[in-house]
């Protein structure tokens, strides 16, 4: 049983989670700024937190530095703010992952699950399996012998197509490839003009393995050169 | 230092100390002028003062001598009973002149010692010394002079050759005079006022002269501080300008120099007053007027100095004069008047007249071959070529600019010094509308950017109530819902809900896109790569809609320089539009090619809808082909796709025919 803190200066935004997370079996716990969120994280055990930025008394920037001074819960923010900057500034200063208004229930609690497993259950992460043949980034591992890949501890079914796409960029993570070299190296026969194919097949594998598939974090596209995997991806 | 310069009791101090030092010292100098007669005198009957007054008697006796033959005549006429009316009275004047001369000349009356015999020593006429009295032992040294007066025959003896007059005889004086060594105040004459005089002049002279140069150096040093310290004022940095200097400086001079001369003129005729004595009761009045005299033309002097001074600290000093005014005056309206008159020629005529002069003076030139015409026509001819290439410079100048300009550089500003008129005028034409556009483009970057922040703010505000509005439409579709309407309600409000959302994104971004905020990273970006990714991305949604892509893309891969994610924001909109805009059933067609360092993507499709649009107007915000709007999308895509575009350098464009949309992009190609 996980308590997530709820922080939004909109009754009704809070309720809605409130809700959501409630019926997935979280404990909630509401607050209406940055403020009571600070009091709220001091007083009582709080696994994940879900902080708006813009507040009144204290925003969800400085709130997150502060619980950033005394503590690694992981904070997911939640705001109406959608400039790259803001992004870029948010993760810098301890969140744990971003999620722009207005949201989608859904994605929210994937992303819930996903960061609590990350806090929790896994711990040092990769590290764990060991062993030559275990190729992970991020929350992504495949353990190459068993022929399993997992995000955050859960098992992903793949086609064969997929892991092998997977695996390539896995071992080379950072690497873009060009759908022709992905084809070439994963179909091993040389292109002849289909290569949309490998564009179809990376849209299915991202489906599968990223909450939000539209903004994937883990396996980029890389417009214009091809895919890669997330060097150290978050 | 700047504190004594400016200080009014200072000036005052020494205006008064100018004045009055050069009151003291002209009274002195007077007087040490008078007193050098004795200093520079070893006797007091060698001074220049006895020696005038001795001029003065003996020019009385002479004129007495002329009496006397004047009367000796008259009395040989009286005789001969020639006299006529008013002889006896002229006598009886003649006598009485006489007699008083007599008196003057008495011992009583004067030290002047004096004995006239005629020039052979035989007949004495005259003298005052007393019996047994000689020159040589009483006076010691006697002055003789000689002179003629009246004719042998009135004398009654020989004659002597007159001089002045040869053939005619007249008879000869001879004046033995002197003065005795000692005098005493027992006679009061002008011989003893100059044997007192000596005796004072010796022993004042000194002082008189110490006096003279010290306080004449005072008042001098006074002169001084205060042309020094003129035109300061406390309180006040620059020089000040007083009345004084309001007057043009050659009047004041001019008027200043006749106030000296006057002033010069009456201490010349006050201390000879003084010094001559004439009106012994007048002395103190006469020292009095000489002080005063002398006191103010320092004063002259020293206000002429000063105000030429403040002028030359002012830098005004030929500014203020009225020569300079005249001058300058009749040069300005000279220059005015030639000036206006080539100004206000229309530019042909002026070039027209330019030429005829020339080819007149050419012609002249012609005619009279000489050495000295030829060499003048070399000369107007190299004064034609300078301007001529003065000309070509200042118009090559403005034609730089002028490229400039219109290549967007509104800040340029063409240098129009050194121009000739007519294309200083044009630039200056240039410089102002560069300046009005500048700023209205200003105004207009201005207005963009606050209407991008505003839709910004707008859409932060809307995005919060969205939040709960979709997040409570979710929570509904989870509620068991009995009546099959309220599922179909919820469903609506779903949509609608989303597509709420997708227009607030879409509007930020168009915003921000053509507004130019967003940042754009150009690198190496493979078109047909992106075709590929896209289409992936595509492909089951235009699927979904039974539309068939047909692919054309080059064997090579074509690499433009371009932002990726931005170029792929631009074809995710027009394949997006296609999905949503083209019939059911029909063949998209996507192609990339390259030509003239350039690539290009082009989508086409058939409209589902009539265009009744043109393609300009859909590139505009908020419009979309089916005037009903009441297919899904903003309206926004095509806008925010040819702002993308044209941020990363390329060109967007549209055609419609018929029911056949044309969109095509165009990049610059890497390296190209």
């Amino acid at each position: 049983m996980y308590t997530i803190l709820v922080c939004d200066d909109d009754p009704d935004i809070v309720s809605a989670l409130e809700i959501y997370l409630g019926s997935e079996g979280y404990k909630t716990v509401a607050a209406y700024n940055g403020k009571e969120a600070l009091r709220i994280a001091a007083e009582q055990e709080i696994h994940l937190i879900l902080m708006d930025i813009m507040m009144p008394e204290l925003d969800g920037m400085r709130a997150t530095s502060k619980l950033r001074e005394g503590s690694n819960v992981p904070i997911i923010l939640l705001t109406a703010k959608s400039e790259d900057s803001d992004k870029i500034l948010g993760l810098n200063i301890g969140a744990d992952d971003y999620i722009t208004k207005p949201f989608n229930p859904l994605e929210v609690i994937a992303r819930v699950k996903s960061q609590l497993r990350r806090y929790t259950s896994l711990g040092g992460a990769g590290g764990a399996a060991g062993g030559g043949s275990v190729l992970s980034a991020g929350p992504i591992s495949m353990d190459d012998g068993a022929k399993v890949v997992t995000v955050d501890g859960e098992p992903v079914s793949l086609t064969p197509l997929e892991y092998n796409i997977l695996k390539l960029l896995l071992s080379n993570p950072g690497q873009v490839f060009s759908s022709a070299q992905i084809y070439e190296h994963v179909w091993n026969d040389p292109v002849y003009g289909s290569e949309n194919t490998v564009a179809v097949h990376i849209r299915h594998l991202r489906e599968k393995i990223e909450i939000n598939p539209a903004e994937p974090r883990y396996l980029k596209v890389v417009w214009g050169l091809g895919y890669k995997i997330e060097k150290g991806a978050v | 230092m700047r504190k004594l310069q400016c200080s009014r009791i200072a000036k005052a101090c020494a205006i008064v100390l100018l004045l009055a030092c050069s009151y003291a010292a002209g009274l002195f100098g007077l007087y040490a002028l008078q007193y050098t007669d004795s200093v520079f005198s070893d006797n007091w009957k060698n001074t220049g003062a006895v020696w005038k007054a001795l001029q003065e008697r003996i020019f009385e006796i002479e004129e007495g001598v002329n009496i006397y033959v004047n009367l000796l005549e008259r009395k040989q006429l009286e005789k001969t009973g020639g006299g006529g009316i008013g002889n006896q009275e002229d006598m009886a004047y003649l006598q009485e002149r006489l007699d008083d001369m007599q008196e003057r000349f008495s011992r009583e009356n004067t030290w002047f010692r004096f004995r006239l015999t005629n020039d052979d020593g035989t007949r004495l006429l005259d003298t005052n010394l007393v019996e047994g009295e000689s020159f040589l032992r009483l006076v010691k040294g006697a002055h003789t002079k000689t002179f003629t007066a009246g004719t042998a025959e009135l004398w009654g003896g020989a004659a002597t050759d007159n001089p002045e007059n040869p053939g005619e005889q007249s008879y000869g004086f001879v004046l033995q005079y002197g003065l005795p060594d000692e005098v005493s105040e027992e006679v009061p004459d002008e011989f003893y006022a100059a044997f007192v005089n000596y005796d004072i002049g010796k022993h004042e002279f000194d002082v008189c002269l110490t006096g003279f140069l010290n306080l004449g150096a005072v008042a001098f040093l006074a002169m001084l501080y205060l042309l020094w310290a003129c035109g300061h004022k406390p309180g006040d940095e620059d020089i000040v300008l007083t009345w004084q200097e309001k007057i043009f400086l050659d009047f004041y001079l001019f008027g200043m120099f006749w106030a000296a001369f006057f002033l010069c003129a009456c201490v010349v005729f006050l201390g000879e007053s003084i010094v001559r004595n004439y009106n012994p009761e007048l002395t103190d009045f006469l020292q009095v007027g000489l002080g005063v005299s002398c006191a103010a033309l320092a004063g002259v002097i020293t206000l002429s100095l000063r105000t030429t001074i403040v002028r030359i600290k002012a830098k005004a000093l030929i500014r203020t004069t009225l020569l300079c005014r005249v001058v300058r005056w009749t040069v300005r309206t000279v220059q005015r008047t030639v000036y206006e008159y080539v100004r206000n020629l229309p530019f042909i005529w002026r070039v027209l007249a330019a030429f005829g002069v020339y080819i007149l003076f050419t012609f002249f030139v012609l005619e009279t071959w000489e050495g000295i015409t030829a060499f003048l026509w070399l000369l107007v001819n190299v004064v034609v070529f300078l301007w001529l290439g003065w000309w070509a410079i200042g118009l090559h100048r403005l034609r730089e600019g002028t490229r400039a300009i219109t290549s967007g550089d509104l800040d340029h500003k063409i240098d129009t010094k050194y121009m000739p008129l007519d294309l200083r005028v044009h630039a200056e034409d240039l410089n102002n509308i560069s300046v009005g556009m500048h700023s209205a483009v200003e105004e207009q970057m201005k207005s963009e950017r606050f209407k991008a922040e505003l839709i910004t703010n707008v859409s932060h505000d809307l995005k919060t109530p969205l939040t709960s509005i979709i997040n409570y439409v979710n929570l509904l579709k989870t509620t068991e819902q009995t009546d099959p309407k309220a599922v179909e309600y919820i469903e609506v409000l779903d949509r609608k809900s989303l597509r709420l959302k997708k227009l607030t994104e879409d509007l930020v971004e168009a915003s921000k896109a053509s507004t130019g905020v967003l940042s754009v990273n150009r690198e190496k970006i493979g078109m047909c790569q992106l075709l590929d990714q896209a289409l992936g991305e595509y492909g089951e949604k235009l699927e979904a809609r039974q539309l068939s892509v047909i692919r054309t893309i080059p064997e090579e891969e074509v690499y433009v320089y371009a932002d990726g994610r931005h170029l792929w924001r631009v074809i995710d909109n027009l394949l997006a539009n296609c999905a949503k805009y083209a019939m059911e059933g029909t063949r998209v067609y996507v192609e990339v090619s390259r030509g003239q360092g350039r690539g290009t993507f082009q989508v086409k499709n058939i409209s589902k809808e009539p265009l009744n649009v043109p393609a300009e107007q859909l590139m505009e915000r908020f419009v979309r082909g089916d005037s009903s709007r009441s297919t899904e999308g903003s309206g926004l895509g095509l806008s925010i796709a040819r702002s993308l575009t044209e941020l990363q350098a390329g060109i967007f464009e549209l055609a419609v025919d018929g029911d056949l949309f044309k969109a095509e992009v165009t990049l610059p190609q890497y390296g190209g």
